[in-house]
């Protein structure tokens, strides 16, 4: 390049050619590229297959290149609103917990999708709908639960003589103070994480019948006398089975004290497992997995459903429709689940036999749990309201301030006053 | 011989016509703009327009994907109304206050030290840079094994010298949470005092000592009358820039406690970050990111007026 005119002509042609693919879709022409984004998996097989045969399937056969970006975990929800705010960046989206309510605007309707999956796949599992459908439209085509269950030493157990894992809070108070006098205590995160607090915690509170808000979304009703019992056993179960480090523990906490057999029972997914069997075989062999103990209310767990949606933005949602078609066949969904070791339990009925269940009996648990799980906050409706609450750790700070002595009366006072402002209740 | 009036000096003419560009780039005060253009365009793209579209994000009840609702001062409102946020608000100013005295009085200290000719003098300066160096995210890592209950060094170190008997709950602890995250700031913000101080006494003439000593002065009186005053405008720049980055502290929190156990470490970052992004809601998340501005206008305003005067 040596001229003046020779620079102009270079760049001129560079930005032809660089604009050239927006112009043949601005034109209608089918696009050459889709991207899908979502919060990396634990599971590093289920990324991977999706990149190294999903998107090259699909390429083969249609001649869409599909980008896969993988957001780290927890960051997903940042990357979302970037792209809900900006209309930009990829046209397939993850969304997890109710986030379809949250950005239903920025979301297409997909129940036409939906409708064709469920009538091929034996229907959907009904307690996912409460957090993909909006306003009685699909925003968000689910593929999984992650579920939070008990993790817990067999072997420290069988120690202090049980053999079988306590069915209710109440028993599994009795083991913990046992394994705690042997220097096993429990470790239940009750700190700001973003899981593995709420993954027990409303569910404590649901066994023992209580609730933070009515379906009415106006009616709070924290402050009853089932609040106060759950409370009262939170407290019990931290001081007389757990240490003090767990009030300030976030998700990571829980699964390194785990591995690092200083806890012999937690809440969380099957992460702890699948990271024993890999990098701890001795602990993977007396690790197991049980279903929430009960309360006298019943026994509940937290919904987790991981969706995939569609942007609005998205320049040809047709194509974008058609690439969700094409994956939710049972072609595609059904390798796809499998490559992710059972970590994802589908919400499709003709999966609730899946081979993907056969290889390891111990993440079973994590099936039958859908059964009983429930969106966070249920039975109060889904929402901004509902995310406010889950993100201010409202019934998370009542059960750790309860924890580090306060009044039970206190605490549920503190949870109602915020909760009637964040719901705007009188 | 007839002598003719002396001929005054003039400049030389600008070379160009005014009307052409180099005429124009001639003129001092289109030169000078010239200059300027970069840096104030992007002040006004990265400083300015997100500072003012804060201010009218927080007037709005703004739910994330969702056009606003101008409510006024309503989200202020409401905050005043939530206990938390005054808890936040406490932690936020025991959080800058303590952190700022220590960093202060640890910074002034290593800059004195470093002031001093010794050997390995460079070697030490530079080491001792390496916790503002390191990336935050990086060194917060490192801090959450060192304050973790069950492999934490500290803990280790203290049972095995028989001081406790068991560990400390170093993030568990309400009380304990907060001073981990003040001492992991001083650490990492001291050396940005030392240096920045270490800078300031270097400009000080060894005559001013000298004098000094000859005076009788001893080695508080020389600190004191000498080094003092004449860093006394660094001091004041650097402890207003420290404390709005503290105000602003984010990633060490967020890493190793989350605002937790029980909103005792939450500060204003933090929580506006998990009600803009966490729950949805830009808007309130805004005001609780601007609640801050008052007291740092204050600070800003009070440390120029002084600095003007001196």
């Amino acid at each position: 390049m040596t001229t003046r005119r020779d620079f102009l002509t270079v760049s001129l042609v560079a930005t032809g050619a660089a604009l050239a693919p927006r112009w043949a879709d601005a034109a209608g022409k089918v696009p050459k590229t889709l991207t899908t984004v979502r919060e990396s998996s634990f599971i590093k097989a289920f990324d991977d297959f999706f990149v190294k045969t999903l998107a090259p399937e699909y390429e083969k056969l249609t001649g869409i290149k599909v980008g896969y970006e993988a957001v780290s975990v927890g960051g997903m929800l940042t990357r979302l609103t970037t792209m809900a705010e900006t209309k930009s960046g990829p046209e397939i989206t993850g969304v997890g917990l109710n986030w379809p309510f949250l950005f239903d605007n920025a979301l297409v309707d997909v129940s036409d999708i939906a409708a064709e999956v469920g009538k091929k796949l034996g229907g959907w599992h009904e307690i996912v709908q409460d957090v993909v459908v909006v306003n009685k439209k699909w925003k968000g085509l689910p593929w999984g639960n992650i579920g939070q269950l008990e993790v817990y030493r067999t072997d420290w157990f069988k120690e202090v003589g049980v053999t079988k894992f306590p069915d209710t809070w109440e028993d599994l108070l009795a083991a913990g103070r046992l394994l705690k006098k042997k220097g096993h205590p429990f470790g239940f995160e009750i700190g700001h994480g973003f899981g593995d607090n709420h993954g027990w915690m409303y569910p404590l509170l649901w066994s023992y019948g209580g609730r933070e808000v009515d379906r009415d979304g106006k009616t709070v009703l924290i402050d009853s006398s089932e609040t106060a019992k759950a409370v009262d056993f939170c407290r019990k179960f931290y001081q007389e089975t757990m240490f003090e480090d767990v009030l300030g523990w976030t998700d990571v906490n829980n699964n390194k004290a785990f591995l690092g057999e200083q806890i012999s029972c937690t809440n969380n997914a099957s992460s702890i497992l699948v990271v024993a069997k890999r990098d701890f075989p001795e602990i993977g062999k007396v690790t197991d997995h049980a279903l929430n103990p009960q309360g006298p209310k019943g026994r509940y767990h937290v919904l987790n459903a991981q969706s995939l949606a569609l942007l609005s933005y998205a320049p040809d949602q047709a194509a974008a429709k058609a690439f969700l078609r094409w994956l939710y066949d049972d072609k595609q969904m059904s390798r796809w689940l499998a490559a992710g070791d059972a970590y994802y339990a589908p919400f499709l009925h003709a999966y609730d036999n899946h081979p993907m269940w056969n290889p390891e009996p111990r993440y079973m648990p994590f099936k039958e749990s859908l059964k009983t799980s429930r969106p966070h906050t249920w039975p109060g409706p889904q929402g901004t309201a509902a995310s406010e609450s889950v993100a201010k750790y409202v019934l998370v700070d009542m059960f750790a301030k309860a924890c580090r002595g306060d009044s039970t009366k206190d605490v549920i006072a503190t949870a109602a006053a915020q909760l009637k402002q964040i719901y705007k209740a009188k | 011989m007839a002598v003719g009036p002396a001929t005054i000096a003039r400049p030389a003419p600008v070379e160009g016509r005014p009307d052409t560009l180099r005429g124009l780039l001639e003129r001092e005060g289109v030169f000078s703009w010239l200059m300027l253009a970069p840096g104030v365009l992007f002040l006004l793209a990265f400083v300015a327009y997100p500072f003012f579209y804060g201010i009218f994000l927080s007037l709005q009840d703004r739910r994330v994907a969702n056009p606003g609702i101008f409510v006024g001062l309503a989200n202020f409102q409401s905050l005043a109304h939530d206990p938390v946020f005054w808890q936040v608000t406490r932690n936020t100013l025991m959080y800058v206050v303590v952190t700022t005295i220590l960093k202060l009085s640890g910074g002034l200290g290593m800059a004195l030290v470093m002031n001093q000719k010794f050997r390995g003098r460079n070697l030490v300066r530079a080491s001792l840079l390496l916790p503002f160096i390191v990336p935050t995210a990086l060194s917060t890592v490192a801090w959450m094994w060192i304050l973790d209950p069950t492999f934490s060094v500290v803990n280790w170190v203290l049972v095995h010298g028989g001081v406790i008997s068991s560990g400390f709950s170093w993030l568990g602890n309400a009380s304990l949470a907060m001073w981990s995250l003040i001492v992991v700031n001083t650490w990492r913000g001291t050396p940005f005092y030392g240096i920045t101080l270490l800078a300031g006494l270097q400009t000080i003439s060894p005559d001013l000592y000298e004098a000094a000593a000859i005076d009788g002065a001893s080695v508080t009186q020389r600190f004191l009358y000498v080094t003092l005053p004449v860093i006394k405008p660094v001091l004041v720049i650097v402890t207003m820039f420290s404390v709005i980055f503290t105000f602003g502290d984010f990633q060490l929190i967020y890493a190793l406690t989350h605002g937790g156990p029980a909103n005792a470490t939450h500060v204003f970052s933090t929580w506006a970050f998990d009600i803009g992004m966490s729950a949805g809601q830009l808007g309130m998340g805004a005001a609780v990111a601007l609640a801050i501005l008052p007291a740092l206008a204050v600070l800003i305003v009070g440390l120029t007026l002084y600095l003007r005067r001196e």
